[in-house]
């Protein structure tokens, strides 16, 4: 049972009169409330599929249903949660503010959502923010501003979110608290996670599905499920069973480079 | 026998617990400290001014030079304090000239800036002439106006508009257009509307770019309606420049000037306070 079905979707773009294929017949099931990873090399078309899924971007063949419906209906409903590389916050709105955005604009489609909306302040609290709600986007660090794009998301009462290297441009250390706070609110909260990602260590812990993606042109070139026991605590980082992926991935996407 | 390390020690962790209580304090302190930075960034210019009045004084005594030339600020200000109540009426009319100006040029140029910015034909079709208008110099237009629209005070409301007008278009343009492509990608994942959009990301976006235009436009308007008095009029300090120079009332017409430069840092103060007030959350404040 599926909740996203891509089949065999291409999408090229025009740059200078000369074609890209960016993406070149992607088939992917996702099920609902899975956290489902996309790794792959820079340029192979993980954030033009996420655009797709998101209906900021139309293919230009093949077919795409979220939940049944076409990615732009369901845009319209605020289905999604989206999570930029760099945190969408407005600077003139301090961080509470900025957490009720998703409510304020495209008001006519909130009808069945509202009652999983969560609460904002807990939300904050629970990434450590609690002391920072009135807070304007300027006074906080890059990594303040990465968990308030994502606890945003998780608030809005979306069921899918869309996340694209929320935590590239962090530090190792922040990175990776961020990444346990993630897990532990995702296992709270059980919404369909689509979530780009460089870092191999992240997509295993995070994930219950890795996507591995080559480019040139983009495809998908191997799925891997991670049977990895739930709640995922920070020791699981250190097991044999988390290693083995980390290795295995390492290395199909190695072959695929090296292709 | 040491028990002041203990002590410490916890002082320190119950501050290191309530940063929120710590930030309440804040405004008292800033208040004060801001209180002595506005006198300590007023004292030098100040000084500069008392210092140039001292020399010009000085120069016009050691020198010799004659009233006509060039008169000497102690009766500069001996005129405009002893004759206050003949330049009140006249720094009235200018300022509500200026004013008056400001707000419709402003109020123009935002209305169309709205429009311009979101339809690229209609930029192409309506810049060139706003350029032209803003090429041509004001003071050959100055006296069609008085012929137009009569001596009273409505020539140099919309002399001073036009002034006003140009810098607000093109700034408030670039404004509405220079929003972050994340935030607006982001709006669009919500499937928010043009006009939410607009509301919510372009127009408090343009905020900077339009406050910083209205201090510029501010100085123009007050320049607009000084040139509009000039071109023909019956009151105003423009008016009073222009017949006291004609009689060689050299100290009068130096009256007329400081009260212009002091009309002017004055409303531009005000746009800087209200720029202060309303962009907090701006990064370059
Ligand atoms: N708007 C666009 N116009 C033209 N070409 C584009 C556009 N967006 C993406 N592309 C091209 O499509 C391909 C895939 O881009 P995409 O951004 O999806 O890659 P990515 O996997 O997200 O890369 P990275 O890991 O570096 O973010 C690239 O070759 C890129 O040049
Ligand atoms: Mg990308």
């Amino acid at each position: 049972m599926s909740y996203i079905s891509i089949s065999n979707l291409s999408k090229r773009f025009v740059r200078r009169g000369q074609w890209t294929e960016a993406l070149s017949s992607v088939d992917l099931n996702i099920a609902k409330g899975s956290f489902v990873s996309f790794i792959g090399p820079s340029g192979c078309g993980k954030s033009t599929l996420l655009r797709i899924i998101g209906g900021l971007m139309k293919a230009e063949e093949g077919g795409i249903k979220v939940g049944g419906r076409s990615p732009q209906e369901m845009q319209a409903d605020k289905q999604f949660g989206f999570v930029p590389q760099a945190p969408a916050l407005f600077p003139w709105r301090t961080v509470l503010q900025n957490m009720n955005l998703p409510r304020e604009v495209n008001k006519r489609s909130r009808t069945d959502l509202a009652e999983d909306e969560a609460d904002p302040i807990e939300l904050l609290q629970a990434v450590g923010l609690g002391d920072f709600l009135h807070a304007y986007p300027k006074e906080l660090s890059g990594g303040m501003r990465q968990r308030v794009g994502i606890v945003r998301a998780f608030a809005s009462g979306a069921p899918i979110l869309l996340m694209d290297e929320p935590f590239s441009a962090l530090d190792e250390i922040t990175r990776e608290v961020l990444m346990h706070q993630l897990v532990r609110i995702w296992e709270q909260h059980k919404k369909t996670v689509i979530f780009v990602t460089h870092n191999i260590q992240e997509a295993v812990y995070l994930s219950d599905q890795v996507v591995i993606m080559s480019s040139r042109p983009g495809r998908i070139s191997r799925v891997v499920d991670i049977d990895l026991p739930r709640p995922r605590g920070e020791k699981i980082i250190e097991s044999p069973e988390f290693y083995q992926y980390v290795v295995r991935l390492r290395e199909s996407l190695r072959e695929r480079w090296e292709a | 026998m040491n028990p002041s390390i203990p002590k410490s020690g916890s002082v320190q962790a119950s501050q290191a617990k309530q940063p929120a209580a710590t930030r309440i304090k804040l405004p008292e302190d800033r208040f004060d400290s801001r209180l002595k930075r506005t006198g300590f960034n007023l004292l030098p210019p100040l000084l500069t001014f008392v210092l140039i009045f001292v020399l010009w004084e000085a120069l016009i005594w050691l020198l010799d030079i004659k009233l006509v030339i060039l008169p000497a600020p102690s009766g500069i200000f001996g005129e405009l304090f002893g004759e206050f109540s003949f330049y009140l009426p006249h720094i009235w009319l200018t300022f509500y000239e200026a004013v008056l100006g400001f707000m419709l040029g402003m109020a123009a140029a935002l209305l169309l800036g709205v429009l311009m910015s979101q339809s690229r034909l209609l930029e192409r079709a309506l810049l060139p002439v706003a350029v032209m208008a803003n090429v041509t110099p004001i003071v050959a237009i100055a006296p069609l106006f008085i012929i137009w629209f009569g001596f009273g005070a409505l020539p140099k409301v919309l002399i001073s508009a036009i002034c006003a007008f140009f810098p607000m278009l093109i700034n408030s343009i670039t404004g509405f257009r220079a929003i972050d492509d994340n935030n607006h990608e982001y709006l669009k994942s919500l499937h928010a509307s043009r006009f939410e959009i607009f509301l919510k990301l372009r127009l408090p976006n343009s905020l900077p770019f339009i406050l910083s235009a209205a201090r510029t436009c501010m100085s123009m308007s007050v320049i607009g309606a000084v040139v509009g008095e000039m071109s023909g009029a019956s009151k105003g300090l423009g008016n009073v420049i222009m017949v006291s120079s004609n009689y060689m009332q050299m100290e009068r017409t130096f009256a007329a000037i400081f009260l212009l430069a002091i009309m002017g840092i004055g409303l531009t103060s005000l746009v800087r306070l209200a720029e202060r007030k309303l962009l907090h959350w701006h990064s370059a404040e």
